[in-house]
């Protein structure tokens, strides 16, 4: 069948898309590379030598940092990944399966800083938790002298990433478990005498986790170089490599950047090994466990094994909702003694003042957050009617490999390139515009738009479509009139999800921004270290309420627009 | 204007699906195709209405009104189908569902005219506001029906449009289907398995490798 007039050129966009993030990956990493070596003519350095990196490895505590970085990093991964096998095993389809099916969404869509400043406000040792059972239980008068925030070896930190991690990989497995026949599979494993988790360590899980493998590598790739939560819970002499990095490339001395471009290469190269290094796992965890599966032994877990990881999951679950419940009341505290459980006297001037002062960097949040989110969505779109159009007429699918390249930005530490970005745009005397600002959001916006559009966007009924060109013959009007508002609850929950990320992002922000650009976020992390929990919480929270706000509304226009309309409640 | 169907074979990875078809349809008239699932039929209607898949090849020749049909894309023929399921879109009402076949008119007023004459051709008067969801399947097949014709198709397919409905709908959904293209005066060709589909006094071809029987 011939193209449909219009259809036929939508290949630009997996070439546009492949294109452009190749370039901009390739320019950030080769920005990056020659300051490490010493190159950069902006300020004066045209003498190549490994100076750079001997001045990193030098640096005092520099080891420190390393292993602290390493270790939160790694714990972080193994923690999510084991948890999330655990949980899926033990919990598929009962109640706390659903109930966090349910809870998913909102939970993903809080932004990082916000989250881990409300987790802070938690377990800090003048925290909400202390304060709960002080001094009843514990008999503190006084906040007890615990380093257990921001504690030096990581560990609040990996928790706090865990946490926020968690859900991230269980929405994955959502869409991929859709795909395995799961109740099929677990009767016949049980016909032939295994207990269902066994059925699920030794059969589905195998063939669950290649779905997963591109988003674990993701965790790892931002547990060892997440910047924002790492400054608000991770440790501060040192701090983690990440916030070490960005702490020199902020440096007024100008020539910290080289020392700067070292250590985020240093930081990719150990992304790079722990890949590697997970990937080789994979292989020896299938070559030693290959006779495992069909040893033919069906014992199952002991119970208290699944109570262990119900309160694993109960834990994340308490936590996310704490610490947003914590914002909410710091937010509107005036005076609120230790080891009080509440605060004494209640105010609303905090958010008066909040919000008066935190209305540009809002207004820029907004709209560079609804740009983003409209050119990847345009994108996105036109990805995958590229799609539909080449499996229509068996013709060549630019989109087999585009997933390598959408998940390049989320393998590679956002520090590493976007420095490089950032080095690149000024050389070529492009910093600290607008639309470079949106470009760099776009880079984590277009991974996460697609993913969470394709599944449902590739299951259209295209006999719709069918039916519509032969009544209406022109491919523009049925794609907006017919396929698009038929698919508008998963479009504009993907338009939600790619706002939420260009509103957690910190980094490019900060570094492609060139200092010019304060959004809520950038606002939220340098607020953090201050000593007003009070301003910090309404800050916080109307950063999470932005994503929530767009969340709600693009869960909840559909049902009003088609609420007399039975077949689009599905 | 009728639709000419020539020496029409075709082919996947060299092999043919049935025996060269030859048949002529001449306006308001409605031709069977017949044979069991799998022989082909759906696939020879995708062939006519220019959406056949890249995997296959076709030989012979497709005329309406003497216009040669295979030179021709997909969105030029102007060629309706009718599919077993209604495909009413589930986003727009009755009144819209039909709006959108409409080719563009001088007024609004206009369009709502014809959209109220159709309901009314189908005993469905006052249903524009309905959603579609709403209605019963013989409803459904009804409107499906009208929405095809309103596009004002020159020939219309229909890929066994009754298997879903029960018997006693079957049989007042066919003569109102058959009845419609008579008025239009438009040929159409109807593929099914069922021998009860056909209509009296109609061509009736079996689609067969090897033993095409003419009936």
């Amino acid at each position: 069948m011939a193209h449909l007039k219009g259809q036929g050129k939508t290949f630009i966009f997996p070439v546009f898309i492949m294109g452009s993030f190749c370039i901009t990956i390739l320019a950030g990493l080769l920005g990056t590379l020659l300051p490490s070596l010493n190159y950069l003519p902006v300020i004066g350095h045209t003498q190549i030598s490994l100076k750079p990196w001997l001045d990193f490895f030098s640096y005092p505590g520099i080891k420190t940092s390393i292993r602290v970085t390493l270790f939160s990093g790694l714990a972080t991964s193994f923690g999510v990944v084991s948890l999330a096998f655990l949980f899926i095993s033990f919990f598929y389809g009962n109640a706390l399966w659903k109930f966090f099916e349910k809870i998913l969404s909102p939970v993903l869509s809080i932004p990082h800083a916000a989250f881990a400043i409300g987790f802070g406000f938690l377990i800090a040792p003048s925290g909400w938790l202390v304060r709960m059972v002080s001094p009843g239980m514990t008999g503190f008068v006084y906040p007890p002298d615990w380093v257990f925030l921001n504690d030096p070896e990581g560990v609040s930190l990996a928790i706090g990433l865990v946490i926020k991690e968690f859900p991230f990989l269980i929405m994955v497995a959502m869409g991929a478990l859709g795909q395995l026949e799961i109740e099929k599979t677990i009767l016949a494993g049980k016909a032939l005498g295994y207990q269902k988790e066994q059925v699920w360590l030794k059969i589905l899980i195998p063939r669950l986790y290649p779905h997963l493998r591109l988003s674990i590598f993701a965790i790892i790739a931002y547990s060892l170089s997440v910047v924002d939560m790492a400054i608000i819970l991770g440790p501060s002499s040192p701090p983690t490599l990440a916030v070490l990095i960005l702490k020199w490339f902020n440096d007024p001395d100008v020539n910290f950047k080289l020392m700067a471009a070292a250590g985020s290469l240093f930081l990719f190269s150990m992304v790079g090994l722990s890949i590697l290094f997970v990937f080789f796992m994979e292989r020896a965890v299938c070559f030693f466990l290959r006779f495992r599966i069909t040893n033919g032994k069906r014992r199952s877990f002991p119970a208290r094994f699944k109570s262990i990881v119900f309160f694993m999951v109960a834990g994340i679950i308490f936590f996310t909702g704490a610490a947003s419940v914590v914002l909410v009341i710091w937010s509107v505290t005036w005076r609120w003694q230790f080891p009080d459980v509440f605060p004494i006297v209640w105010t609303l001037k905090l958010w008066a003042k909040g919000l008066a002062s935190s209305f540009d960097p809002v207004m820029t949040t907004v709209i560079t957050g609804m740009a983003s989110a409209f050119i990847g969505l345009v994108l996105t779109i036109g990805c995958l009617e590229h799609d539909a159009d080449s499996k229509k007429n068996q013709t060549l699918n630019y989109n087999t490999y585009i997933h390598y390249f959408l998940y390049l930005p989320l393998l590679i530490p956002q520090i590493t390139f976007m420095a490089g970005i950032q080095l690149s745009l000024v050389i070529l005397g492009m910093d600290g515009y607008w639309i470079t600002l949106v470009w760099s959001h776009l880079l984590f916006v277009l991974p996460y738009m697609f993913i969470s559009l394709s599944a449902t966007y590739r299951a259209y009924d295209t006999r719709f479509t069918d039916q519509a060109m032969l009544l209406k013959r022109s491919y523009p009007s049925v794609l907006f009139r017919v396929k698009l508002p038929m698919l508008l609850k998963p479009v504009l929950f993907s338009f939600a999800i790619g706002f939420c990320v260009s509103v957690a992002q910190y980094i490019p922000t900060m570094l492609v921004g060139a200092g010019r650009f304060s959004t809520i976020t950038t606002q939220v992390v340098n607020l953090a270290s201050g000593s007003d929990r009070r301003a910090i919480a309404v800050y916080a929270l109307i950063q999470q309420s932005l994503a929530m706000i767009i969340y709600a509304v693009a869960v909840i226009s559909p049902k009003i627009l088609y609420y007399n309309k039975k077949g689009m409640q599905v | 204007m009728p639709l000419e169907l020539e020496n029409i074979s075709i082919l996947k990875q060299e092999s043919s699906l049935f025996d060269p078809l030859t048949l002529v349809i001449g306006p308001g008239e409605v031709a069977t195709v017949m044979g069991p699932s799998g022989c082909g039929k759906s696939t020879l209607l995708s062939a006519v209405s220019g959406s056949l898949d890249k995997v296959f090849t076709l030989k012979g020749s497709i005329r309406l009104d003497g216009q040669d049909m295979l030179s021709l894309p997909m969105e030029e023929r102007n060629i309706g189908i009718l599919f077993q399921d209604d495909l009413l879109f589930p986003h727009m009402d009755i009144g819209k569902n039909l709006a959108f076949a409409i080719p563009p008119q001088k007024s609004r007023v206009k369009k709502n005219q014809i959209i109220n004459t159709a309901l009314k051709t189908a005993g469905l008067e006052g249903f524009a506001n309905r959603d579609p969801s709403s209605l019963s399947g013989g409803q459904k097949a009804r409107i499906s029906l009208l929405r095809s014709l309103l596009a004002k198709p020159r020939a219309l397919l229909l890929d066994e449009p009754f298997s879903s409905l029960d018997q006693t709908l079957k049989k007042k959904i066919r003569s109102f289907v058959f009845s419609q293209i008579k008025k239009m005066n438009i040929p159409a060709l109807l593929v099914t398995h069922d021998p009860k589909d056909c209509p009296e006094g109609g061509v009736v071809i079996n689609l067969n490798k090897e033993d095409n029987l003419y009936a």
